[in-house]
């Protein structure tokens, strides 16, 4: 939030982009502290495909870093588009992939191509009798790490990141969030942000989407609601 | 009647539930931020294709709308 409180972060999404919020999960209240809770950033295109996203709370350099990376490459990828024929998408996902690669060493393959959904009336559609989740969680592509000479010291490491990222070569690389939205990205960028969206809040900041905004655990006594058992029985009659 | 005055006396003088500051020009809520927020996703986009922009959605566990639930 102190990113969007920065004046100049402000003027520039002012300038270049209509802002909008959602809720899309929960923190608890417990014992009166707040535990967990977190933000994600989108950046779309005006049909609510996601170009970019920021993962968790940054600082206004980051953000404003971050906004200009966007708004230069969706001109620059116009351009090319038009000039070379490579699909906008395609050269998103490069790019993302090129700075996955620039910033944190690590090589994934560009998806060049999405499998067509399935249409919910194909008679082949499996249909979850328990009802559909809200979303289904994307899986991430596969990464190359780099060939490091320290193997058992990187392996030593990377097995102490539990949530290390696993490569096709079995090592496991420590990546930071936005790490992993590149990773993300690199996949599945240009696709419609209710699609993306539980991926970054559930796989990457680990939070779990839900509708309900707020809960509250073990609330002070001047809070809770006294319930009398002998009066809700009494009722219960009456009616 | 002196108490109903001195009740009515407390009441003024507690403090007002903050409410965000809005935007200076166009008088819509920023919520503490220094971005003017349009309504729902689908009227940012409606808004950011006639405008030729692009969208900004912020996703929050809690209330945007409250600082203290955010």
């Amino acid at each position: 939030m102190n990113a969007l409180a920065n004046p100049d972060v402000g003027a520039y999404l002012s300038k270049h982009f209509v802002s909008s919020f959602q809720k899309v999960a929960t923190f608890q209240i417990v014992n009166g502290q707040k535990q967990g809770g977190n933000v994600a950033s989108y950046f779309c295109a005006p049909d609510g495909r996601v170009l970019h996203c920021i993962a968790g709370p940054v600082d206004a350099a980051t953000m404003l870093r971050e906004a200009k990376w966007v708004v230069e490459s969706v001109k620059k990828a116009m351009e090319e588009s038009r000039a070379t024929e490579v699909s906008f998408k395609s050269l998103f996902r490069r790019w993302h992939a090129d700075r996955l690669r620039q910033e944190h060493g690590l090589v994934v393959e560009p998806a060049t191509f999405d499998a067509p959904a399935a249409s919910e009336d194909d008679p082949l559609t499996y249909r979850d009798p328990s009802g559909r989740p809200i979303v289904p969680v994307l899986p991430p592509p596969p990464i190359d790490g780099p060939d490091v000479q320290f193997r058992a010291k990187a392996m030593e490491a990377a097995k102490d990141a539990a949530s290390g990222v696993p490569d096709r070569k079995g090592g496991r690389w420590s990546l930071g969030n936005q790490g992993r939205v590149h990773q993300l990205m690199a996949a599945y960028s240009m696709v419609k942000i209710e699609r993306l969206y539980a991926t970054v809040f559930e796989n990457i900041l680990g939070e779990r989407v839900s509708t309900k905004p707020v809960i509250t655990i073990n609330a002070r006594e001047g809070e809770r609601r006294i319930v009398c058992l002998h009066c809700e029985s009494k009722a219960q009659i009456r009616d | 009647m002196v108490k109903l005055l001195l009740a009515v006396l407390l009441m003024s003088s507690m403090p007002a539930a903050q409410e965000s500051p809005a935007c200076t020009k166009c008088g819509k809520q920023t919520y503490g931020t220094s971005v003017q927020w349009a309504g729902t996703p689908s009227e940012a986009a409606a808004k950011a294709k006639a405008e030729e922009k692009l969208v900004f959605v912020l996703h929050v566990s809690g209330y945007f709308e409250d600082p203290t639930f955010t």
